[in-house]
């Protein structure tokens, strides 16, 4: 199977696209989206401008987390297709130099997996895959996650006569990683998905693998030990360019050891990044994003954080202060079914008011900021949300691909869809769908494939390193952006109402800041402090250049004859 | 036009040589504005000349090329017996000095060699007054092959530090060396020694050079053509301390390639018809690089690259055949560490830029200097091939690069009318 031939850390220059195969498209009209319908809109992706598509939990599952609960390690769920096709729609995505990661829930089964099954008889080789207790006393000190739903974290099992573990919900035992045989277990269900030709995982709820008495049961040094021994066997395996994502919703200094020595996880969520671009954009000032890089510890250099604005569940608010989260409830979720755990179940656009320019402004910061960029499908067209559909479910509605029947996502009947296509006046498919968009100079979606393609001319935006300016003006965030001798400078202007900024550019007296996305040379840094004026939610990206002469040498001058 | 009247001299300088009769061995020495070290190259000439040919009739030859500082004093000091020129450039040239040194050298050389002629000198060595490392052994090593009666035309080669002379490496050498048939590792290393031979050909061959090719490898190329023995003396470290050089890159590259271009345009006989190449005999031999030298970002050279990508295309375009950009365009170079640059592209780079300024398609200047960022990334990509590497291995790249440049030829001839 050919393969992009790029460098092993790839993920570092990647925008990765997460979407749900059941989402995305359907190719058999039975009202869920396939293998075959994802295969069949590739090229789509391709141009929008991404490297890699993570896909949502693919596997057998009673769906009754969405496919988080799964049912059977080594079968895909048989709506979305089989496993030939799943080859081929890898095939097809390296064909087109993408790549795709899927989701692979590490902590838990659902309770319909036969080692759980088999767990519950209390003796044989599963009998120790899950963690039983007979009294539901122990690990006090874990905080119980889904508050909406779970009164603890423990259940009562009566065949076995004694009590399960589970961090989520109580039809999702924890697997038992203290246990050597699931270890081995968890590591052949990757080696089986990589030899189909995957290219990594986004690995499920890593925090909590192992528990331990007076602890919280979150990020053990015994965790990071099986984190540990899965990326050894993996990169001496399958030649260290399979990526492994980790979602650990935890404050940065508690994700850093998450990147091991560059011997864990490649990439890892910012977790609480995420909130605070809404919260500077709320507020219209720079400081609770330039706070939170003030407190991100570096990483290795072979490792990379994963950003986004939003996915597939609600935006959680876990990593804020209660007046943060009381802010951002008041800011963007005053219906109380906006609302769900410790978060805001809507999408980009409804969550920005439809508000063009800022929603492209959070997407500036998505693409400029430190990181890879996850962008969640439909957000690129700025698809909405139907927030009273239950669970998360609102923001996992079909894509919207045409102005047609069922957005021209299925042609089953509409009743058999798996979730009603968004179908109010300002965001339904009607006025919100990718051929309109495709047909329209200015549209969302043709400003996001500038955006990434300007992106891609750079990989200061992956690699570089970043450092704030501080203008006087609270309301202008402006940071340069520096890989190698590249440096660009990005200024956004995070009020909605237009803005001066005054720029120390000192070091950089003589160079000529070039506007990216326009290709037009600005006035050249003088001594004096730059000067800029900024539109309502505007930016610019610069690339500054300094001019190729005697003063800025090769090494190479002296004697090059 | 008649030998006599080449060979014609201002009367100052006949008067000169009225005086200083004939001489067996010449040393020229080029100068412009080297007040500061002159006197210590003239010391050298003086030490190696009683060393190694006591009692041979020497004439110091000096043609300055409009030296305002107190060159002209500086030399009269070293007390030889002396012939002088001064032969001063145009304004424009004194203001913007070649990379070599010497404002108008073409026409100084010629001076020089004009002299040495009338001398009746057997051998004439040339040598640069800013090259300040210049030891007593290099007059010997230049000037003994060819008062031995063995070669007709002696090229410096100098020892260097390993990144040094990229421009004469990776386009220089290859270039000559395909055009010419003969592997001179330093087509333009400075010092050379003519011999009677050689300097009546310099008189007779036409169409003589002009001022904008270069002189240097003019002499290089007709001496091959008429089949006289060209050879090559490996000298110690050449240090140039000078206040005029231009260290400006493109200009220099620009004024480098242009200079061979320009004779290949005008001289194709010189060139056209040469299959292969043979080493040259030398004298002396290669001891590897000195040092590693001053740290060559090769992240910038890939960027300055990267950067020509981006905004030179439109000039790419109309000097580079399509296949060849097609090529240019597809180097993989995102990654540094994996940055590539065959060898086969890079030739054909230059041959079509060669075939590009032969056909004038776009204003000559422009077509030099946009070959800047393909001669960075081909830096590039030659540094990150060896840097793990030792003196061999840095031998082997470059035998490969010679090597494209002559199975690549046939595209240059196939094209040149």
């Amino acid at each position: 199977m050919s393969k992009p031939p790029r460098a092993t850390d790839w993920y570092k220059d990647a925008i990765f696209y997460e979407v749900h195969v059941k989402a995305f498209m359907d190719s058999n009209g039975d009202g869920i989206g396939d293998f075959g319908g994802l295969t069949a809109r590739l090229d789509y992706l391709q141009e929008l401008g991404v490297d890699c598509l993570w896909l949502l939990p693919i596997y057998a599952s009673p769906l009754r987390d969405d496919g988080y609960d799964i049912a059977d390690f080594y079968t895909l769920h048989p709506a979305y297709g089989t496993v030939a096709e799943f080859r081929t729609l890898l095939e097809a995505a390296h064909a087109r130099g993408l790549r795709v990661i899927a989701d692979l829930v590490m902590n838990h089964t659902s309770d319909q997996h036969p080692w759980f099954q088999a767990s519950r008889a209390g003796e044989g080789p599963y009998a120790d895959y899950y963690v039983w207790s007979s009294t539901d006393q122990r690990y006090q000190d874990a905080r119980i996650i889904f508050v909406d739903t779970e009164k603890s974290n423990w259940t009562w099992d009566s065949r076995r006569r004694a009590y399960y573990w589970h961090r989520f919900f109580s039809h999702q035992p924890d697997l038992n990683y203290d246990n050597p045989a699931v270890r081995r277990a968890m590591l052949d269900v990757m080696r089986f998905w990589l030899d189909q030709g995957l290219d990594g995982f986004r690995c499920d709820a890593v925090p909590y693998l192992i528990e331990r008495e007076g602890t919280n049961g979150e990020n053990l040094p015994e965790t990071h030990t099986v984190l540990k021994e899965l990326r050894a066997v993996i990169d001496r395996e399958y030649g260290g360019d399979r990526v492994l994502l980790a979602e650990a919703n935890q404050w940065p200094e508690d994700v850093r050891p998450y990147f091991g020595n560059g011997d864990e996880f490649h990439m890892s969520f910012h977790f609480p990044l995420m909130p605070r671009l809404y919260l500077a954009l709320r507020l219209e000032e720079r400081l609770p994003i330039v706070d939170i890089f003030t407190h991100t510890p570096a990483i290795p250099a072979s490792c990379q954080w994963g950003l986004f604005l939003r996915n597939h569940d609600e935006l959680t608010l876990e990593m804020v202060t209660n007046e943060e989260r009381a802010f951002m409830y008041y800011a963007y979720a005053r219906d109380a079914e906006m609302k769900l755990n410790l978060g805001i179940r809507r999408r980009l656009a409804p969550l920005l008011e439809n508000d063009r320019r800022r929603i492209e402004l959070l997407n500036c910061l998505l693409l400029t900021l430190p990181g890879s960029p996850i962008i969640y499908y439909g957000d690129e067209i700025g698809m909405g949300d139907n927030i009273h559909l239950g669970d998360r479910d609102g923001v996992r509605t079909p894509m919207q691909w045409s102005r047609e029947r069922n957005a021209g996502f299925s042609t089953a009947d509409e009743e058999r869809l798996y979730l009603p296509v968004i179908g109010d006046a300002v965001y339904g498919h009607q006025a919100v769908n990718v051929m309109a968009q495709t047909r329209t100079p200015s549209s969302l979606l043709n400003t996001m494939r500038r955006l990434i393609a300007t992106r891609r001319t750079s990989a200061a935006f992956g690699r570089g390193s970043i450092d704030f300016l501080r203008p006087r003006n609270p309301r202008v965030l402006a940071y340069l952006r520096r890989y190698q001798r590249e440096v660009l400078l990005i200024v956004i202007n995070l009020a909605g109402s237009p803005q001066p900024a005054e720029l120390d550019l000192a070091e950089f007296v003589g160079a000529t800041p070039v506007e990216m996305l326009g290709s037009t040379r600005f006035p050249p840094v003088r001594e004096q402090p730059y000067f800029l004026s900024l539109g309502p939610h505007g930016f610019y990206w610069f690339r500054l250049e300094r001019a190729l002469s005697a003063d800025e040498p090769y090494g190479l001058e002296t004697s090059a004859i | 036009m008649a030998a006599a009247a080449l060979d014609s001299l201002p009367p100052a300088v006949e008067d000169q040589l009225q005086e200083a009769g004939t001489c067996e061995l010449a040393i020229g020495l080029l100068t412009f504005e080297n007040a500061a070290t002159v006197a210590t190259v003239t010391a050298v000439i003086r030490a190696g000349l009683e060393k190694h040919f006591a009692g041979v009739p020497v004439v110091l030859v000096n043609v300055d090329a409009g030296s305002a500082d107190a060159t002209a004093d500086r030399v009269t000091e070293a007390g030889l017996t002396m012939v002088r020129a001064r032969l001063e450039a145009p304004v424009a040239e004194r203001a913007a000095v070649p990379f070599h040194g010497v404002p108008g050298r073409g026409a100084v050389i010629r001076q020089a060699w004009a002299i040495a002629r009338r001398l009746r000198a057997r051998a004439l060595v040339l040598l640069e007054a800013d090259v300040t490392s210049v030891t007593d052994e290099w007059i010997d090593r230049l000037a003994r092959p060819v008062l031995d009666g063995v070669a007709d035309v002696v090229v410096a080669a100098h020892a260097r530090r390993r990144y040094d002379g990229t421009i004469t490496n990776l386009l220089l050498a290859p270039l000559v060396r395909a055009l010419f048939g003969r592997r001179l590792h330093q087509p333009l290393g400075g010092p050379t020694a003519l011999s009677a031979r050689a300097l009546e050909l310099t008189l007779e061959e036409q169409p003589r050079p002009s001022s904008r090719e270069s002189t240097d490898l003019w002499l290089a190329g007709a001496a091959i053509a008429e089949g006289l023995n060209v050879w090559e003396a490996w000298l110690g470290p050449r240090r140039v301390e000078s206040r005029t050089r231009t260290t400006d890159l493109p200009g220099m590259l620009a004024q480098a390639v242009g200079g061979v271009f320009t004779l290949m345009e005008r001289l194709p006989a010189l060139w056209f018809d040469a299959h292969g190449s043979v080493a040259v005999p030398a004298v002396g031999e290669s001891s590897g690089f000195l040092d590693d030298g001053p740290l060559v970002d090769v992240g910038r050279l890939v960027e300055a690259f990267q950067r020509g990508v981006r905004d030179l295309v439109p000039i790419w375009e109309s000097v580079l055949a399509p296949e060849t950009l097609g090529d240019v365009l597809s180097l993989e170079s995102d990654d540094v560490g994996r940055f590539r640059f065959p060898d086969e592209v890079w030739a054909r780079i230059v041959y079509d830029a060669a075939l590009g300024h032969h056909y004038s398609v776009i204003h000559r200047d422009h077509l030099l200097r946009a070959l800047v960022p393909l001669y960075l990334g081909r830096t590039a990509a030659f540094i990150l091939a060896t840097r793990d590497r030792d003196a061999a291995g840095d031998h082997a790249v470059l035998e490969r690069v010679g090597t494209a440049f002559e199975n690549e030829k046939p595209y240059l001839r196939d094209r040149w009318r």
